[in-house]
């Protein structure tokens, strides 16, 4: 008997002890364990910014869908206070749920009825359905009709659809960014998910006296693109048009901001439906004006005069002979056409566009000071935006060039470049030599309304604006009824541009195929304001950047003028020599021939 | 307990002191607190239903006590035979279809209301009973048990203890064996007759582990307990969720209702078999231990009942009620504390369980009926 009672106690004072281990001494240890194995965690999803343009204009935005559910054995007992379906009345009861659900559905109750019955604990109803429809219908307190907050997700939107897809990028079924400035943009768009922690029980159910967190979701930041939405959507469809008539395989028309160097349009061909095409075989996702380099032909024209001028080896005026054919090396040059020997000023070399004059001008100056002034132009670099998957062009250091390569770089051949680049060339002319790296985006807005904005790109000056002037009186000489590009005028407004025609070279077939039809330019020429640059990919004969891009760039600059509400300023163009007669050239000892370098420096 | 001779109070007052009042107070303390350990842990599932059928068990229970109690010491005897055999009957009962299976063990004949009664339960009082029948005759006599005492006393314990490994139930099977062992032990066996007895234990032991008379179950069970994270999702899982839910109690616990492994279901079984976790989780060290207090009181109580006892019949049902609910104390609070393997025995009184609370109850008057016996002379 005492040995039972010893052994009770001992036993006892042993399990006491065990009692103590556990929740004393491994306590903490146990409790952390089992704190992990019962946390559940649910992601709030944080809504992604705005896309806008300047004007406000929605580009992209994303819309909370929620996932309405239900559970077919809880709908039959909709109004009858039971737990359990009643056979007899759950047909009525699915019945009544069914019209008061169909129309917050958008379907009909006949429709939604065979969704409702069944033995089903789980069936998705609706992906689409908005917040503030499902608070309706939660209110209708239907049992077995919930919403599944693991599926609720941000859908994004692109209200212009096609118009801007090409810049704006899209999103992918999966929430990551595709392209465009969704990409670029990522960090401030995506926001930061919140996040919510409870425990839930060994059924699957919140445990209620459990520990639970809630990490409010970080929406993204909107973002103000530069983009002027209305100019956007009419440079669109000019070029899209434009593209069509021509047979012409792609596009871009960039329309900048001479002074700041503000991408105001960048339209893109081909585009595609960011709502409804992504995803699709064959689908063409990319942006021609970013990612697109071609040879820019007679519009890197203006690089090689501004430099000359800018060295002091010529003047506007410099008289050059033409001859019908250059050799040089292995090749004999020559111009689009066959012509006799022309007496032209520099001027005139740029403004009919002659390559065998622009290798004449190029050949005072040696080949590295050309690849320095194009480099300050911003060839060979990115533009700096950040844009996904832009192109910093091909233009080989000037030790690199062959013989060939020496004359072909004068007229813009054996380089290319991005419809962005060609169009930051123009640029710094149109801002008096000052170079403005393009911007795309002007501000972020942080979810609490604080703007941020984007600070000015930085600007260099390439050339004095003595030479930018003087380029730009003879780029306007191109728009003349003497120059390459008669249409590229508007009635009104002083207009100076470039036409250019190059061969394409197509990447993918390994050849040059096709032609490069370009017009750039901007306006007003006495003040400048916009730079439009139109550049057509492989278009049908006639094939000339006058023909081809110029009607492009009239009908946009018109357009931009006018949304921009920029006036004429009523100076007239001032009178630019072209031509020089013979007789006068011979006698000018600065005169620009074949075979013979200009005396003296 | 006695009532003082000077200060008569009311005749009922005084029948009523002759009860071991502080018996019924610590078992029914445990009843109570029981009752709310397993209240807590289904109440979020059930509401108040395993409650409420938890305190019927335990009113009906307190009514057989004071039933057996008044019934006295001489009827019992005259019936002790009746229950024992009526044991076996049910156990016998238990194997054929009458009987249902819940986790490989064929335990429960269901009655009616969904009300179900464990045989087993029933033959732990009717050994202890036959068991002090047999013996009691010759201890009063200061004899010890002759070889045929003996030899019946062993076929007395062998027919239920084989009847409950075939359900196969191995918990009550070594309760029901630890009962008569030491029933036979403390009437005065000889020294060589417990040794073999013994030897035959441990024997038998090794033959269930080393062949296929334990089920997968019941041997996924009792492996676990040496490494429950072995498998932490199989037969491990409660095991591990339940030294997870008292480590969680600390020393005050996390508040009654509010254990969140308790609340959070996660510990299987947790109204019956593993209901001292729950005392662990919300009650924390204090109450746990408070508990194992309680129970080990009424261990002592009828050790002290049994020992003060004026006949050797009430002496070895005392010794053997003793040995009943201790070992199921320390089977059950040794395998919710990772100490013993996992059998599916309930916590005396505390543990939701009808069978195990009636019989718990029923043996709390057998002592009773002892005590009152040894005031009465």
């Amino acid at each position: 008997m005492r040995f039972l009672t010893m052994a009770t106690l001992f036993v006892l004072s042993i399990f006491a002890a065990q009692l103590v281990r556990i929740q004393g001494f491994d306590a903490h240890a146990v409790a952390e364990e089992a704190q992990l194995k019962r946390e559940a965690a649910q992601v709030i999803p944080a809504m992604r910014g705005t896309v806008l343009a300047s004007d406000g204009t929605v580009l992209a935005s994303s819309v909370v869908r929620e996932v309405v559910v239900v559970d077919q054995q809880a709908v039959c007992t909709f109004g009858t206070g039971l737990h359990e379906c009643d056979p007899t009345r759950s047909a009525e009861a699915v019945r009544q749920a069914a019209t008061l659900l169909a129309p917050l559905l958008n379907t009909t109750a006949a429709e939604l009825v065979p969704q409702l019955t069944g033995t089903s604990r789980y069936r998705i109803l609706s992906r689409d359905v908005t917040p503030l429809t499902w608070n309706t219908i939660e209110k209708l307190d239907i049992p077995g009709i919930y919403r599944d907050r693991r599926e609720t997700r941000s859908q994004r939107t692109y209200p212009q659809g096609t118009t801007t897809a090409a810049l704006v990028g899209y999103v992918l079924a999966n929430g990551e960014p595709g392209g465009g400035v969704e990409l670029m943009m990522q960090e401030q768009l995506r926001g930061a998910p919140g996040r919510e922690t409870f425990e839930l029980g060994r059924d699957g159910t919140v445990i209620p006296v459990g520990e639970s967190t809630v990490e409010p979701a970080v929406d993204g930041r909107d973002i103000t693109l530069t983009v002027n939405s209305n100019l956007q959507w009419y440079a669109q469809n000019a070029l899209a048009q434009r593209i069509k008539e021509t047979k012409a395989a792609s596009g871009t028309v960039v329309v900048m901001d001479a002074k700041t160097g503000d991408l105001l349009s960048v339209a893109s061909y081909p585009t595609f439906d960011p709502n409804t095409d992504v995803g699709k075989k064959g689908a063409k996702l990319g942006n021609v004006a970013f990612t697109d380099v071609f040879e820019p032909g007679s519009t890197s024209k203006v690089m090689t005069i501004a430099a000359a001028l800018e060295e002091g080896t010529v003047t506007p005026s410099t008289p050059v002979i033409i001859p019908n054919r250059l050799p040089r090396y292995d090749k004999s040059f020559k111009d689009s056409h066959e012509h006799p020997t022309l007496y032209r000023t520099v001027a005139g070399t740029l403004a009919e566009s002659s390559n065998i004059g622009t290798v004449l001008v190029s050949e005072t100056m040696p080949p590295k000071t050309l690849e320095t002034y194009f480099r300050k132009f911003g060839l060979g670099s990115r533009s700096g935006t950040g844009y996904p998957g832009e192109s910093r062009g091909l233009l080989a250091r000037s030790e690199d060039w062959s013989g060939t390569t020496k004359a072909t770089v004068a007229f813009g051949q054996g380089l290319s470049v991005t419809a962005i680049q060609a169009a930051s060339v123009f640029q710094t002319i149109a801002n008096n030599g000052v170079r403005v790296a393009p911007r795309l985006v002007d501000s972020v807005a942080d979810a609490d309304g604080t703007v941020t904005t984007m600070p000015e790109s930085p600007s260099t000056r390439v050339v004095s604006q003595r030479t930018a002037n003087d380029v730009s009186r003879m780029l306007e000489g191109v728009v003349s009824p003497e120059g390459t590009a008669e249409e590229a005028q508007i009635s009104g407004y002083r207009v100076a541009g470039k036409t250019g025609t190059a061969d394409y070279y197509d990447a993918e077939a390994g050849r040059y195929s096709g032609r490069t039809a370009s017009f750039i330019g901007y306006a007003p020429a006495d003040d400048p304001q916009i730079v439009v640059a139109v550049i057509v990919q492989k278009p049908t004969y006639p094939f000339f950047g006058g023909y081809v891009a110029g009607p492009v760039f009239k009908d946009v600059t018109t357009y931009a003028l006018q949304e921009l509400k920029i006036p004429p300023t009523g100076a007239k163009p001032p009178r630019v020599t072209l031509r020089v007669s013979p007789e006068k050239a011979l006698a000018d000892p600065t005169l620009l021939r074949d075979g013979r370098k200009r005396a003296g420096g | 307990m006695r009532a003082s001779g000077s200060e008569r109070g009311p005749a009922g007052l005084t029948r009523w002191a002759r009860h071991d009042v502080g018996l019924y107070v610590a078992a029914a303390g445990a009843s109570v607190v029981g009752a709310l350990l397993v209240w807590s842990a289904t109440a979020r599932t059930d509401g108040t239903a395993y409650l409420v059928r938890h305190l019927v068990a335990a009113v009906v229970g307190v009514a057989l006590a004071l039933l057996v109690s008044r019934a006295g010491q001489h009827r019992i005897r005259l019936l002790a035979p009746w229950v024992y055999a009526g044991s076996l009957l049910a156990l016998l009962a238990v194997l054929t279809p009458l009987g249902v299976t819940v986790n490989g063990s064929r335990s429960w004949i269901p009655l009616f209301a969904g009300f179900t009664v464990q045989p087993a339960e029933v033959a732990k009082v009717g050994l202890c009973l036959a068991l002090a029948t047999l013996l009691a005759g010759r201890v009063d006599r200061g004899l010890a048990p002759g070889g045929r005492e003996l030899l019946t006393s062993a076929l007395l314990v062998a027919l239920p203890t084989t009847l409950v490994v075939l359900q196969p139930d191995l918990g009550s099977a070594a309760v029901v064996l630890a009962l008569g062992a030491v029933v036979v032990a403390v009437a005065g066996a000889p020294r060589r007759w417990l040794l073999a007895a013994t030897v035959l234990a441990m024997a038998t032991v090794v033959v269930l582990l080393t062949t296929p008379v334990l089920s997968d179950y019941q041997r996924d069970r009792l492996t676990s307990f040496t490494d429950p994270s072995a498998d932490p999702q199989g037969s491990g899982y409660q095991t591990r969720q339940v030294r997870l839910a008292i480590g969680a109690g600390g020393m005050w616990g996390q508040g009654f209702m509010e254990g969140q492994r308790t609340q959070g279901g996660l510990v299987p079984y947790q109204l019956n078999d593993f209901v001292f976790s729950v005392a662990g989780e919300e009650l924390g060290f204090v109450g746990a231990a408070g508990l194992l207090v309680l129970l080990g009181f009424v261990v002592l109580r009828v050790l002290v009942v049994a020992s003060r006892s004026v006949d050797a019949f009430g002496r070895l049902v005392g010794v053997g009620v003793a040995t009943w609910l201790a070992v199921q104390v320390v089977q059950n609070v040794g395998m919710n504390l990772g100490l013993l393997p996992v059998t599916g025995l309930p916590l005396p009184f505390v543990s939701y369980g009808g069978s195990s609370m009636v019989v718990s109850w029923v043996a709390v008057g057998l002592v009773d009926a002892a005590h009152v016996e040894a005031t009465r002379r």
